[in-house]
């Protein structure tokens, strides 16, 4: 089954749990799957439908951008990497 | 030869990535806005009490120098008109900094000025790195734009993680500035140092719509003031 990689800033949503295996087809369907579970997270990394633009999501080491999209296809194995844009410097 | 890094915060990023680089011999241009507070002290540990109140900028040059470094602190944000003044004679820029849409102008400026460039972030328990250089994908092919990036104030961040993301930091700046530039165009994602220090490293490619990238100069070597020197 594939897995989604939570990054830590969204670790509230799922209980502090770091990887949720969904069973999903698509990135798109994984995506829906994770929010069925966890609601409210995909509204941090969607909006109307397209992933936001400080958002990166990765099938194994590939930047959806460059595959499918969101509909890119996902194997039983494929982890999902959620690798969002962090600002914190330790206050500079 | 002489190298020479900016550094842009003086914070808990800014803080190891100054002493590292400084200790290495570069000489470092270290430009923060503001001044040391008490609530800082326990994750900025290049401070101590004595500091409450004084510029961060000129103390971290201070202390870089204290240890046989050389370094001059700049207390000015980063702007487009403080860019030339911090960064001008700069062979690498380091982002330390705590706000989104600084680190999109460093970017956008290191590549504008074909600049090798490391944009480091720490949040909670994990960071990220992203390494620069001219012609590789820069930081705004991967993330777009500035929107709504969780920072420190929002969630907080471990003081041991900051010193792990900033030494990480400096380390790939060094690399850049001796001209190694074989991870430009990758970011390392520190997920969760409480329970790993390896980082997932994902390399990209140049976004083909990328504005930055469509102000960088034709030529990428033509720029680099003395790495393509050595590289």
């Amino acid at each position: 089954m594939p897995s989604i990689r939570v990054p830590t800033a969204l670790r509230s949503f799922t209980g502090g749990a770091s990887d949720v295996e969904v069973a999903a087809s698509t990135v798109r369907d994984a995506l829906a799957e994770l929010d069925r579970r966890h609601p409210g997270i995909a509204a941090k990394l969607l909006d109307n439908g397209a992933v936001k633009p400080f958002i990166r999501i990765f099938v194994g080491p590939d930047d959806i951008g460059g595959l499918s999209g969101l509909e890119t296809k996902l194997a039983d194995r494929d982890e999902v990497a959620i690798v969002p844009a962090i600002a914190g410097g330790g206050d500079a | 030869m002489t190298l020479r890094a900016a550094i842009v915060g003086a914070g808990g990023l800014g803080g190891p990535i100054a002493l590292s680089l400084g200790a290495a011999g570069i000489e470092l241009a270290i430009a923060d806005h503001d001044v040391v507070e008490l609530s800082n002290l326990h994750r900025q540990i290049q401070f101590t009490a004595d500091d409450i109140g004084r510029p961060k900028a000129a103390r971290l040059a201070d202390v870089v120098a204290s240890r046989g470094g050389t370094a001059h602190g700049v207390a000015a944000r980063w702007t487009e008109a403080s860019a030339d003044e911090i960064a001008g004679d700069a062979d690498v820029v380091i982002d330390a900094s705590d706000d989104p849409l600084t680190k999109f102008a460093v970017a956008d400026w290191a590549v504008r000025s074909a600049r090798c460039y490391v944009i480091a972030a720490a949040l909670r328990y994990g960071g990220n790195v992203m390494i620069g250089a001219p012609g590789a994908a820069c930081y705004r092919c991967l993330f777009e734009e500035p929107a709504e990036a969780p920072s420190c104030a929002d969630a907080g961040v471990l003081g041991p993680v900051v010193g792990a993301i900033g030494g990480a930091a400096a380390a790939f700046a060094l690399a850049l500035a001796h001209g190694d530039r074989a991870n430009a165009g990758a970011i390392l994602v520190f997920d969760d140092l409480r329970r790993s220090g390896d980082p997932r490293i994902v390399r990209f490619a140049p976004r083909a719509d990328c504005p930055a990238c469509a102000r960088a100069p034709a030529s990428p070597l033509a720029a680099p003031r003395r790495v393509a020197e050595t590289s």
